[in-house]
C-alpha cells in the first residue's frame, strides 16, 4: 500500500449562499484547492475524482463536478454516506491512491441545504432518510435523532445542559477567528441556556446552522509528492463504522458505536492512539454530541467528557483542542462538504497556517457521525510520513 | 343480551365536552372503547358494528385498522353504519350474540362506547322507533355541515311530536342525544344521568349508565326528529371506563401544509405488525425483532420466525420534545423510545394524552392505538405512549 499525501485544500465560505448554485460552489472550492498546491498542479494531472453530496442539487451530481470543474476526461463518482459523506469521500480517495491505481485524485464535497425553505429542509430530507412506514410519520426530524441520544446521555452521565452550553460557547469563540465560518460571533452560557428551544434538550445555540458550502482536497501518492510540495500532510488513517439504523435497535444510546468502530480502524492504521492526537475536528452538529464524541474517540473515559469541557482542555490552548475552525456549530454544516472542510482546517493546522493555530500540531483527527447516528467516518492526518 | 360495556373519552376538553387529540379519530376512539368491552372473556366476537356520522373514510377502509386495533381476526364481519344515537340503540337491540357494537363521535362531545352482545347479561328489547324529518342540521357527502339553528323548532315540532307519536315512554331512566335539561322537560323524567356525548355513542353511554345501576329501565335515544326507545333489563354488567378527568388541551402551533406521499407498498408490508403490535421471534435464538427482519439481530439466523404479541406496558428509555416548527405537524410534540414490558423490545412512538415534554426517562405508561399521521389521504395508524394514570376502572 502506498503512502498518501494531501497537497492542497480549498473551501468556499460556509453560510446561506443564496447567490451561488452547486455549479458555482464546487468549482470555487476545487479551484482554491488546486491553487493552494505549493508548486502548482495542472488539472490534467488529476486522474479521478470523488464527489460527496448528501442531497443532489440541480441534478446529476458526478456530472456536475466533472462539467463545472473541467474534468470531463476522468472518472468521477458521487458518494453518499449521510453526514459522514465528507470523511468517507476522503477515505475513498485515499484507497484509490494507496492502491496504486491513481497518483493524483480530487476529493470534493458540497451541499446546498438552503436551496429549499428553511422551514421545510429537514422535513424534505426526512422522506429520503427515514423508514417510510415505521419512523417517518412520527416527525423524527434531524435534531430529534440526536436529542434522543443526548437526553439519555444527560440522564446517565454527570454532564448537564451547562456543559453542552460550554461546548457551544467554545466553538463560537473559535469560529470568530475563521473568516469562512457562518456564525462569527461570541455567545455566553446564559445565552445558550435561555435561547428558544429547538428540540429539547437543544436550544437554538446548541444547534448547527443550516449551511451551503463546498470543500475539496487533493490527494497524491508518495511517489509523486515532491512534484507538488515539500511539506505535505499525510493521510495516516481512515475508518468507517456503521450501526443499526433504527434507534429501537441501538442498545445503548449514550454512545455512537459507529464512531468507536471507525476510530479503532483509523488509530490502528495510523499506529497511534487518542493520546497522540494534537488537534481534532469533530462532528458537533449539536453541542451535546461533541461531549459524546470525546468519549467515543477516546479523548477521555466514559461519562467524563464534562471534565474536559469544564477544564477548558478542548479549547485552543488546552490539552486536546477540538474544533479550532468553529466546528459545525459556528463554521456551518453543508453535510457533503463538512468532513472535507474539517480536513481543510487540519491541513492548515498541520502546516502551521491555521487562523487559530494549535502550536506544534503533528497529529490531527477529523470525525463525522450521522445517518441517523448509524455511520461515522474518521480521517487521521499527520506531518509524519511514517 | 349485554355481556360487557367499554367506554372511552379523550383526556382533552372540559366537563361540558371532550375534544379528540390530533392523533385521534373515530377509529382510534372505537378501538379504545372496544378494547374495554373485550377486556374480560365472553362470547367470541364474529361481527363488529361501528356507528358514527364521522367515519374517517367513506372509501378505502376503516374496518381493517379497527379489527387490528381490537386484536380481532381479519375474518370478522365489520359493518360501518352512518347514524346517531337512535341507530346505535337499535344496533344493540338487533345484535346477535357475538356482536360488538361500537359508536363513536367527534363533534358534540368526543368519545366512544362499545357494547359486547352475547348470551349472558341483561337483555335489550325495542319499545319503538319513529323516523321523521326536521333537518336543522345537514351534512352532505363531502362532510360539509349546514345548520339551520332553531333549537325551539327542533324541540317543539321535531322531538316532542316524535315522542307523542312513539306513545307512552314509561319511566325513562336515560336519554341520549339531548341536553339533560331538554331531556327532562320533554320526558318529564327527573335526575337523568348527564352523558358526555350527544351523537351515536351517547346511546351506548346511556346503556352504560343504566347498566351500572343494575336496575334497568327504558332508555330513549334522540337525533333531530328521530327517536328510538328500548328497555334494558335488570342485572349487572361489567363496564370498563377509560375516562380520565378532562384537561384543557395544550395550545400547539400547526405546521405548514406538507405531505410526503405515502408508500402503499411500505404501508402494506408494515400493516399487520404495526397495527397489531406483533413482533417476530427468532426460532433459532429467541430474539424478538420489531419490526420483523430478514436476518436475526442477535444470531444472524435467516430462518422462519414466529409472531409474538408485544406487551403494551412501557417505560420511557429516552425522549425528545420537538419545539421548532415542523411542516405537517403541530408543535411541540414529543417522541419517545419506549421499552415494552419485559420483552427487551423498544419502539419509537409519540406521546399522546399528555402535554408535550411532560414525561421523563423512567416514566411508566402504556401503548395505545392512535392515528400517527395522514399521508396522501391515508390514515396511518400505529401506537403512541400515554403516561400511567387512572385508566380502565371497572365498575
Amino acid at each position: 500500500m502506498r503512502r498518501v499525501a494531501m497537497v492542497g485544500a480549498g473551501m468556499t465560505p460556509f453560510g446561506e449562499l443564496f447567490g451561488l448554485g452547486i455549479k458555482d460552489m464546487v468549482p470555487m472550492a476545487v479551484g482554491e484547492a488546486v491553487a493552494s498546491v505549493d508548486r502548482g498542479l495542472d488539472r490534467s494531472d488529476i486522474e479521478a475524482a470523488w464527489f460527496g453530496e448528501l442531497v443532489p442539487s440541480d441534478g446529476f451530481a458526478s456530472g456536475i463536478l466533472a462539467d463545472s470543474c473541467g474534468l470531463l476526461d476522468i472518472p468521477v463518482s458521487r458518494l453518499e454516506n449521510a453526514c459522514a459523506t465528507g470523511n468517507d469521500a476522503v477515505r475513498h480517495g485515499t484507497m484509490a491512491v494507496a492502491s496504486g491505481m491513481y497518483d493524483v485524485v480530487l476529493v470534493a464535497g458540497a451541499d446546498k441545504v438552503r436551496e429549499t425553505s428553511a422551514r421545510t429542509t429537514f422535513w424534505d430530507w426526512m422522506g429520503m432518510t427515514r423508514d417510510m412506514a415505521w419512523d417517518f410519520p412520527l416527525g423524527l426530524v434531524a435534531p430529534a435523532n440526536f436529542a434522543l441520544h443526548v437526553s439519555r446521555y444527560l440522564y446517565e452521565s454527570p454532564a448537564t445542559r451547562e456543559h453542552m452550553a460550554l461546548v457551544a460557547v467554545k466553538n463560537h469563540h473559535h469560529g470568530v477567528s475563521n473568516p469562512k465560518a457562518q456564525l462569527r460571533f461570541e455567545i455566553t452560557v446564559d445565552q445558550v441556556l435561555t435561547a428558544p428551544m429547538v428540540v429539547e434538550p437543544f436550544g437554538l445555540y446548541d444547534c448547527t446552522p443550516q449551511s451551503d458550502g463546498a470543500a475539496a482536497v487533493l490527494l497524491v501518492a508518495e511517489d509523486v509528492v515532491d512534484r507538488y510540495t515539500d511539506r505535505p500532510v499525510w493521510v495516516r488513517g481512515v475508518g468507517l463504522g456503521l450501526d443499526r439504523v433504527m434507534h429501537a435497535h441501538k442498545p445503548d444510546m449514550t454512545s455512537f458505536p459507529p464512531t468507536i468502530k471507525a476510530a479503532r480502524q483509523a488509530y490502528a492504521m495510523a499506529g497511534i492512539g487518542p493520546a497522540d492526537i494534537d488537534v481534532a475536528e469533530v462532528h458537533d452538529c449539536f453541542s451535546g454530541v461533541e461531549l459524546i464524541n470525546y468519549e467515543d474517540l477516546g479523548f477521555c473515559d466514559r461519562f467524563e467528557a464534562y471534565k474536559l469541557i469544564e477544564a477548558g482542555e478542548t479549547a485552543v490552548g488546552g490539552r486536546i483542542p477540538v474544533n479550532p475552525s468553529g466546528g459545525l456549530k459556528a463554521k456551518g454544516h453543508p453535510p457533503g462538504a463538512t468532513g472535507i472542510a474539517q480536513c481543510y482546517e487540519l491541513f492548515a493546522q498541520l502546516r502551521g497556517e491555521a487562523n487559530l493555530q494549535v502550536d506544534g500540531a503533528r497529529w490531527a483527527l477529523a470525525h463525522n457521525v450521522g445517518g441517523p447516528t448509524a455511520v461515522s467516518a474518521i480521517t487521521i492526518l499527520s506531518t509524519e510520513r511514517a | 343480551m349485554i355481556e360487557a360495556i367499554g367506554t372511552y373519552l379523550p383526556v382533552w376538553g372540559s366537563a361540558t365536552g371532550r375534544v379528540p387529540g390530533e392523533d385521534e379519530d373515530v377509529v382510534t376512539m372505537a378501538v379504545a372503547a372496544g378494547r374495554g368491552a373485550l377486556a374480560d372473556p365472553g362470547t367470541p366476537v364474529d361481527t363488529v358494528v361501528l356507528i358514527s356520522r364521522e367515519l374517517p373514510l367513506l372509501e378505502g377502509g376503516n374496518g381493517a385498522p379497527l379489527l387490528a386495533g381490537l386484536d380481532l381476526e381479519l375474518t370478522v364481519d365489520v359493518r360501518e353504519e352512518i347514524g346517531g344515537a337512535p341507530a346505535a340503540l337499535e344496533a344493540v337491540t338487533n345484535a346477535r350474540p357475538g356482536t360488538l357494537v361500537i359508536a363513536a363521535d367527534v363533534q358534540g362531545g368526543a368519545g366512544a362506547a362499545a357494547v359486547r352482545c352475547g348470551s349472558a347479561g341483561p337483555a335489550v328489547g325495542s319499545l319503538g322507533r319513529v323516523t321523521r324529518s326536521l333537518p336543522v342540521v345537514t351534512r352532505d357527502a363531502s362532510g360539509t355541515v349546514t345548520e339551520y339553528a332553531d333549537p325551539r323548532l327542533l324541540r317543539e315540532r321535531g322531538v316532542r311530536r316524535s315522542l307523542e307519536r312513539l306513545g307512552p315512554l314509561g319511566s325513562v331512566v336515560a336519554v341520549a342525544g339531548l341536553a339533560r335539561r331538554d331531556a327532562e322537560q320533554l320526558t318529564g323524567a327527573e335526575g337523568l344521568p348527564a352523558l358526555p356525548t350527544t351523537g351515536a355513542s351517547a346511546a351506548l353511554f346511556a346503556l352504560a349508565e343504566v347498566a351500572e345501576g343494575a336496575a334497568g329501565g327504558p332508555v330513549l335515544a334522540v337525533e333531530q326528529a328521530t327517536v328510538a326507545l328500548v328497555e334494558l333489563g335488570p342485572g349487572p354488567v361489567a363496564v370498563h371506563r377509560d375516562e380520565a378527568p378532562p384537561r384543557s388541551q395544550p395550545v400547539t402551533r400547526p405546521g405548514a401544509h406538507a405531505d410526503i406521499a405515502v408508500s402503499l407498498a411500505a404501508y402494506d408490508r408494515a400493516f399487520d405488525a404495526k397495527l397489531r403490535l406483533v413482533a417476530e421471534r427468532c426460532t433459532t435464538c429467541g430474539t424478538l425483532a420489531y419490526p420483523a427482519r430478514f436476518r436475526c439481530l442477535t444470531c444472524g439466523s435467516e430462518a422462519e420466525t414466529a409472531p409474538v404479541a408485544l406487551p403494551r406496558d412501557a417505560v420511557v428509555y429516552t425522549v425528545a420534545t420537538i419545539h421548532v416548527p415542523v411542516p405537517g405537524l403541530s408543535t411541540p410534540y414529543t417522541v419517545i423510545l419506549a421499552e415494552l414490558g419485559d420483552s427487551a423490545v423498544r419502539l419509537l412512538v409519540r406521546l399522546t394524552g399528555a402535554e408535550a415534554g411532560s414525561v421523563g426517562i423512567g416514566d411508566r405508561g402504556r401503548l395505545v392505538f392512535r392515528r400517527v399521521a395522514v399521508r396522501t389521504g391515508v390514515p396511518d395508524y400505529g401506537y403512541a405512549f400515554t403516561p400511567e394514570g387512572p385508566a380502565e376502572v371497572a365498575a
